[in-house]
């Protein structure tokens, strides 16, 4: 039983592939990012003051001035990565806290007394001060590739503390101290809820799809591949969990998926702790195109009914909340049904599902997980016969807590396998259909009519426009034949005589 | 449920999954990625330190959330064009 995982085909090598093998693609971006959005940060500052200082050291080559400027400047000058957070400080701190820069761990103690050399002797003989920068930038770059992706976090946690000791105010480090805390610990919790959540996927498929086990038992084939020893489980994503079997009588495939709770992702578990969810397992069967008769059924809890009635269309269209009839076992009291007709209703809840979950006393045991079922020959989508099935899944340790709702699964495939309706229903149903197909066809054919007709209006638009372009030419033509008109009629003032 | 009276399975019938393709375009919005290149732009627009830092966050959390990496690194390879 593997989990193939889709995630797993990229593998970057980076030291810490050893300890955690999956999601080090994941963690080599992160680190980049992190490494990238820190450089851009101390660079900024760190480029817009030497440019100034530079104009500043042609023009007055006073030493008293010098001095004070050259400290500033080794002080802006990018550190390496690790040691971020100590630039946004170094501009209120006094002038002379050399000493506290040098005690700073030794990563980064040989570029700056180099550094100060240079500038010294640059200083009095007036040499521009590109050549440190391109040093020290080349330093902080040099220290920012070797250093590793998880152990810089860690070091510039380490370089918070040994800051805090250093008496300078820790309260501008508590956006740093917070944001690098939380994403160590969102990191922590990606591979801890990836374990869980892979965990729970794996106790569902050992107690549904190992051999003898129901699914074994009723489809030919399991799990995603061609073979017999093909994976299970497919994996999208960190949260999602596919589960396909397939050959066997009336339908053509089963596709369960189970989508559980972002435990990976620490923001949605937070989230999760202010609107809880649940895993769920949702199975579609896809049904034979001659092994499902006409049928649109539905049922679940009588909120969640009502608004499966209002947003499903096919529900929608062909069916309506139906009451429990008098003199019959009927649904639990908080279960709702919805279907096309009563007597497919009644057909389809049998007196062994009543028993085995769906009766009063057996939905308090057994029924816990069940969300909603909803079995339509008209779904929306390429495979219109299906039937889907919603449950919650319950914690890894109770997996047997679902054993009969997993279990409707194939009873309801048999039962609308063999199911067929009554020539008086069948008539209501076949109306019914052929009543939407027109509709669908009228709405399809008003469509093309819209489309058409559009197309029409913009071709009269463009005819319009043509016109309207001549028409201004003609206009044109118009007024200068009107001017030269006019020049003829007062040309005529001037009257020639002739000489006779 | 009882009902099975013989094998149901039915080997001739079965038919390997096939994933469904989907287009690049057609993948649900990454919301955390968005909200993280907002929260980016104002960072570097108004030098604010917090709205960089909420960006990486969640831009690790989009990380996080990555469905098939190949699909959103043909994405990620598309915008940085």
């Amino acid at each position: 039983m593997a989990i193939r995982s889709s995630s797993s085909l990229l593998r970057l090598k980076s030291p810490l592939s050893l300890l955690l093998p999956r999601g080090d693609a994941f963690l080599y971006l992160f680190a980049l990012l992190s490494i990238f959005s820190l450089l851009l940060h101390h660079l900024t500052p760190a480029a817009a003051q030497p440019h100034f200082e530079g104009f500043d050291a042609d023009e007055d080559d006073d030493f008293a001035l010098g001095e004070p400027k050259s400290e500033e400047f080794i002080r802006s000058s990018p550190p390496p990565i690790t040691l971020s957070t100590s630039t946004p400080e170094s501009h209120h701190g006094p002038p002379d806290t050399d000493p506290s820069q040098i005690q700073s761990p030794p990563s980064d103690q040989n570029p700056k007394p180099a550094s100060f050399d240079y500038w010294d002797e640059d200083e009095f003989e007036g040499i521009p001060p590109t050549e440190p920068i391109t040093e020290t930038t080349a330093a902080a770059a040099a220290a920012a590739s070797e250093s590793d992706p998880v152990p810089s976090s860690e070091d510039s946690v380490n370089d918070l503390n040994s800051d805090a000791k250093v008496p300078w105010k820790i309260t501008s480090f508590t956006v740093e101290i917070a944001c690098v805390s939380f994403l160590i610990v969102f990191a922590i919790n990606y591979f801890t809820g990836k374990k869980e959540n892979e965990n729970l996927a794996l106790a569902w498929a050992s107690k549904f799809a190992t051999k003898d086990s129901i699914f074994d038992k009723n489809f030919s084939l399991l799990g995603v591949g061609e073979t017999d020893d093909s994976p299970l489980l497919l994996q999208e994503g960190k949260s999602v969990f596919k589960f396909y079997a397939s050959g066997r009588r009336y339908c053509s495939g089963l596709l369960a998926t189970m989508e559980l709770k972002s435990r990976h992702d620490l923001i949605s578990r937070l989230y999760n702790m202010v609107v809880p969810c649940k895993d769920e397992i949702t199975f579609e069967v896809y049904m034979n195109d001659d092994s499902m008769d006409q049928v649109v059924f539905a049922m679940a809890r009588k909120k969640m009914a009502k608004t499966m009635q209002k947003e499903l269309r096919d529900l929608q269209r062909f069916a309506g909340l139906v009451n429990p009839p008098n003199g019959r076992k009927w649904v639990a009291d908080e279960l709702q049904v919805v279907s096309e007709s009563k007597e497919v209703a009644t057909d389809l809840i049998t007196d062994a599902v009543l028993d085995q979950v769906f009766g009063d006393k057996a939905f308090e045991k057994f029924g816990k997980g069940f969300i909603s079922m909803h079995l339509s020959d008209q779904q929306p989508g390429s495979s219109k016969k299906m039937l889907i099935f919603k449950f919650a899944l319950p914690d890894k340790n109770n997996m047997a807590d679902m054993t009969r709702l997993v279990a409707l699964v194939p009873y309801y495939i048999d039962l609308i396998g063999r199911y067929k309706l009554s020539s008086h229903a069948r008539s209501k149903t076949e109306a019914a259909r052929a009543k939407v197909a027109q509709e669908l066809y009228k709405e399809l054919q008003y469509a093309r009519q819209d489309a058409l007709q559009k197309k029409k209006a913009e071709q009269r638009k463009k005819l319009e426009e043509a016109e309207a372009k001549l028409s201004a030419e003609a206009l044109r033509k118009k007024e200068a034949k009107d001017r030269s008109r006019q020049m003829k009629k007062a040309m005529p003032k001037m009257k020639m005589t002739k000489a006779h | 449920m009882a009902s099975q009276s013989n094998d149901p399975r039915l080997p001739s019938a079965a038919r390997p999954y096939k994933a469904p393709v989907i287009a690049p375009q057609d993948l649900p919005i990454d919301y955390s990625g968005f909200i993280a290149v907002i929260f980016g732009v104002f960072g570097a627009m108004f030098r604010y330190k917090l709205c960089s830092w909420l960006a990486i966050i969640f831009c690790a959390q989009s990380l996080a959330n990555m469905r098939n990496i190949e699909n959103d690194l043909k994405q990620i390879s598309m915008a940085m064009m």
